[in-house]
């Protein structure tokens, strides 16, 4: 289906450049008046160098941003920044809503079809956004007999479970939102939130497929923590700590996969049902029930339940690649900056333009974040490969699998681990 | 481990077709090529000349009015009906043709197989919707209009998979 | 409940531990009929199939049209396997008035029924896949099947109920360089069905969903009367190409596909083979059959035969179809009577599903070959 596009007339082209500059004023002057007013009388502004910050000081930073500098790099270096930007919500939302439509296109190749088109000149790049605002404009309708307050907070309460699983997870040397010495357990602890909060919200919907999607996705997850947690203590038994931020530390010379490949299969395994994607999707998408514990969630319910499930996919593999693949590490693969250009400034004709305080961030941190987006999406590319070439599983093979063979294998790994480190050819401390 | 070698090769499988061609057909940009004009009948020999089965077209110029189409769709549809019509032929002292109503025809063309005067073949056209169902009741005028279809689209093989271009 | 109830209805007690489920025509995993299953825990202890939510009146309808007018009719209940089903009204019809086939016209019916069977038979391995869960099995069979429909319809005209087979012949001939066009695409189809052994059939997943699930012994199948691949999967040989050869099929070098498990695996995996089995069929068709030459009888305009009954039948994607016909002497039968394969199929399906788990239900009932709208009629 192609939208015919109506034919460009130049009265209509002004007629829509008028009303939304109307528009635009009029919000400014309704909203944004008084905003200013509130922010100019209650919130204590900042003081650079010597004065309050005004907005004839931004109209210079405006013409010559090279003054502006230092406070970016202030601003860059806050906690706010850090949780909503970097390394926390903003970066993974975005690369969340990178991987659905790469996950659609990808299967699409697979089975040798076309994906989403139409919506955005390329082979479908706005399909997103066309699907985002068609959710923000649906009817949320709750069931009469649902339990309203839990029913109505289980799809934040899941979008913040992910998110603060999100928040642990480290993606450049120093640039992690919750810094914790036991990060691991940390990760652990939030991701035993997930089926509570999956149980609470298919009970609170009071229908029968919910229900049943709820109690499978209830077994599901608890069949598969265990081996997850199992098959990790091999890497915490060989580095010594804990904390996400140091076990990337000790693979500077080499990724802990080599070492511990049994490890690696039991923990992708056990992230593939924790994420509940093919082939182990039995609470969602069934040819029984459905769709699960997610059917009477519409709208933007719907849309904050897929962003925590994709949030949350985003922080496995994160996850993955912190533990097994090397984080960051990686060579750099461009020079630093020069001296000069830092201490003389850049002369273009009869121009010369002087940075002081240029290099934002080292070039050590570019090469190691766009190590980390690699190797991310590499485990990211297989984690959605799966769905493309597998069928559903069904729950006795599930439970045999989680409960016995994956328990199995977590402990060879273990055990693996122990004879490397009692064989004394690898410790906490690197080679030995 | 059997169960391993067979997800590799499932898994090897499905890499391998991301390097394939996609074979879908991106109606309405591309729209298929049929052979020849449409489903023709040939009275003398009694067989028929293959073709697509899509509107009909009616030759005002041999069409004498003898209803053996309309007896023909009786049985299966009763979608022909014959309308009297302002027009003057040799051949067709009764003045009337026949009118087709779409929303009850199925395109099995009996009717082009009952014709003796190679007055009622189809043709390539299938994009008849309409507004309203009486929009798709065509009359002897409007089945007399050659369709004026652009399709070019048709399925290629080569190394990397099928293709309709 | 003391009132009185009205005759053929009887009270049944609700067991506290059997739940009576219905997976009705409105499921995602149940095709055009609905299935009252009872199930105790996870285990099903009874099913009761309820088919007739398609039934048309196909039997009825043709008591009051002439042979050829009932031809879209009868084509109907099958869409895409359409010349199939009109195969052996065909051959009966023939038989009833008392006309000969040209022999290029056989070959050509061979064609166009060996490419219809393999059309159905990616539609149903498409519905398998999709109730199994495995979205791929869907998308390519559906795509590989255009390969076929597109030679269908230049053959035929339509893509879809064809309305091609005509007592006497076929109604038109092939276009003009149709032998090679055919050619390409058949063996650009058969290196595609290749394919899906690796991601369907060798998939440890898939086998262990199938495997075991459903076993339908030799004899039961030959006691229940189940036919077609559900029976060549137990471990029977028949198929009524090479027992009872119709057509150009006495000519052909036809092998019949026969596996000894009679499980789900095995009943999935029969039609598949067939399908390699029919593109060879196509192939040597297309050599043997002669290059010139009319494809179709003239009949007389209101043909009728004197008073006779009698009964053909031709193998289709579901199992032996076959057609009897009474005639007594007017342009209308005075009663057509369609055998179908998903007819006699349907008795295996409380048969099998009784003591198996639920979530075996799609993969067992499915496997059976079981086409809703040709039970129905």
């Amino acid at each position: 289906m192609s939208v015919i596009a109506p034919k460009f007339r130049v009265s209509e082209f002004l007629r829509s450049v008028l009303d939304n500059i109307f528009w635009i004023v009029v919000i400014l002057t309704l909203v944004g008046i008084p905003l200013l007013q509130i922010i100019l009388f209650y919130v204590p502004l900042p003081v650079y160098q010597g004065e309050l910050i005004n907005p004839f000081l931004t109209l210079t930073w405006i013409s010559h941003p090279e003054l502006a500098l230092p406070l970016v790099k202030a601003f860059l270096l806050t906690d706010m920044f850090r949780i909503m930007a970097f390394p926390g919500f903003g970066f993974a939302a975005l690369l969340a809503a990178g991987v659905i439509f790469v996950e659609r296109k990808m299967l699409a190749k697979l089975q040798l079809r076309v994906g989403p088109f139409y919506c955005g000149k390329i082979e479908g790049i706005l399909q997103l956004l066309g699907d985002g605002l068609k959710l923000i404009s649906k009817e949320i309708i709750i069931p009469a007999k649902a339990d309203k307050p839990i029913f109505i907070i289980a799809p934040l309460l899941f979008v913040g479970a992910a998110a603060a699983f999100v928040a642990l997870i480290p993606v450049a040397p120093g640039w992690v939102v919750a810094d914790v010495d036991l990060g691991l357990i940390g990760v652990f602890a939030v991701i035993g939130f997930f089926p509570i909060i999956t149980v609470l919200a298919s009970w609170s919907a009071n229908s029968k497929y919910p229900f049943i999607g709820g109690i499978r996705a209830l077994h599901q997850m608890v069949a598969f923590e265990i081996p997850l947690i199992l098959s990790l203590l091999g890497i915490v038994i060989l580095t010594g700590t804990l904390n996400l931020s140091e076990i990337v530390e000790s693979q500077t010379n080499f990724p802990w996969i080599v070492f511990l490949p049994i490890g690696a299969i039991v923990f992708f395994i056990g992230m593939l049902a924790e994420l509940e994607r093919i082939p182990f999707d039995l609470p969602e998408a069934e040819s029984e029930i459905v769709a699960g514990w997610l059917t009477e969630f519409s709208g933007m319910m719907y849309g904050l339940v897929q962003l925590g499930s994709y949030l949350k996919l985003y922080a496995f593999a994160a996850l993955f690649v912190v533990l097994f693949l090397g984080g960051w590490n990686g060579p750099v693969f461009w020079p630093p900056l020069e001296e000069t250009l830092i201490h003389e400034g850049e002369t273009i004709g009869p121009l010369t333009v002087q940075t002081p305080g240029l290099p934002i961030f080292s070039m050590e941190f570019f090469s190691g974040v766009i190590w980390f987006i690699l190797k991310t999406a590499a485990v990211i590319f297989f984690i959605l490969l799966p769905r493309g070439v597998f069928p559903r599983i069904r729950i006795d093979l599930l439970l045999d699998l989680g409960w016995l063979k994956l328990i199995g294998l977590a402990f060879v790994n273990i055990f693996i681990a122990l004879g490397l480190l009692y064989s004394g050819v690898i410790g906490p401390g690197g080679l030995m | 481990m059997g169960t391993a070698s067979g997800i590799i090769k499932a898994l090897n499988s499905g890499i391998k077709h991301l390097a394939l061609k996609r074979f879908t057909l991106r109606y309405p940009e591309q729209k298929l090529k049929f052979v020849g004009d449409g489903y023709q009948f040939d009275p003398t020999t009694g067989v028929g000349i293959a073709g697509y089965k899509g509107r009909h077209m009616l030759f005002h110029d041999k069409c004498t009015g003898c209803q053996l189409c309309a007896i023909a769709c009786e049985g299966v549809a009763e979608a022909i009906a014959m309308v009297k019509v302002p027009e003057e032929w040799k051949q067709n002292k009764k003045a009337i043709m026949p009118q087709i109503d779409y929303g009850k025809c199925v395109f099995c063309g009996l009717c082009v197989d009952a014709c003796p005067f190679y007055a009622l073949y189809m043709t390539n056209d299938y994009e008849l919707s309409s507004y309203t169902k009486e929009g798709l009741i065509y009359t002897p005028a409007q089945l007399q209009v050659k369709p004026d279809v652009q399709q070019d689209a048709e399925i290629r093989i080569d190394d990397r998979g099928a293709t309709h271009g | 409940m003391s009132a009185k109830l009205p005759p053929g209805l009887a009270l049944q007690k609700v067991d506290e531990r059997i739940m009576t489920l219905n997976v009705g025509p409105q499921h995602p995993g149940s095709g055009h009929m609905r299935l009252i299953i009872q199930v105790d825990g996870d285990y099903i202890v009874g099913c009761d199939p309820d088919p007739g939510y398609v039934h048309r009146g196909e039997e009825k309808m043709a008591e009051y049209r002439n042979y050829i007018t009932n031809i879209p009719h009868l084509e109907r209940p099958v869409i895409h396997d359409s010349c199939n089903i009109l195969y052996p009204y065909c051959l009966a019809t023939e038989e009833i008035v008392g006309i000969e086939v040209p022999e290029r016209a056989k070959y050509v019916r061979v064609i166009a029924s060996e490419l219809n069977r393999c059309v159905y038979t990616m539609y149903w391995l498409a519905i398998y896949g999709i109730f199994l869960g495995h979205s791929t099995m869907f998308m390519w069979p559906a795509g590989d099947r255009e390969l076929l429909i597109d030679l269908l319809e230049k053959m035929t005209g339509a893509r879809v109920t064809h309305a091609y087979f005509v007592p006497g012949g076929v109604r038109n001939d092939v276009p003009a360089n149709f032998e090679d066009v055919c050619l390409r695409q058949v063996n650009y189809f058969e290196k595609r069905i290749k394919e899906y052994a690796d991601i369907f059939y060798n998939n440890p997943i898939l086998i262990h969903r199938t495997e075991k699930a459903g076993i339908l012994s030799r004899e039961d199948a030959i006691r229940l009367g189940t036919t077609g691949s559900v029976l060549r999967a137990s471990g029977v040989d028949f198929d009524v190409r090479t027992k009872e050869p119709y057509d150009a099929y006495g000519e052909l070098d036809v092998h019949t596909n026969v596996l000894k498990e009679g499980d789900s695996l095995a009943r999935s995996k029969i039609p598949w083979m067939d399908m390699l089995e029919s593109c060879n069929i196509i192939r040597q068709a297309l050599e043997k059959m002669p290059k010139s030459g009319t494809v179709r009888t003239k009949l007389k305009p209101n043909p009728k035969g004197g008073d006779v009954s009698v009964y053909k039948r031709v193998e289709s994607g579901r199992g032996s179809l076959g057609c009897y016909i009474v005639s007594k002497s007017r342009p209308e039968p005075y009663r057509v009577k369609l055998s179908v394969g998903s007819f006699r199929n349907l008795i295996a399906i409380p048969y099998l599903l009784k003591g198996e788990k639920l979530g075996n239900m799609p993969a067992v009932y499915w496997s059976l070959n079981y086409w809703p709208v040709e039970a129905d009629r």
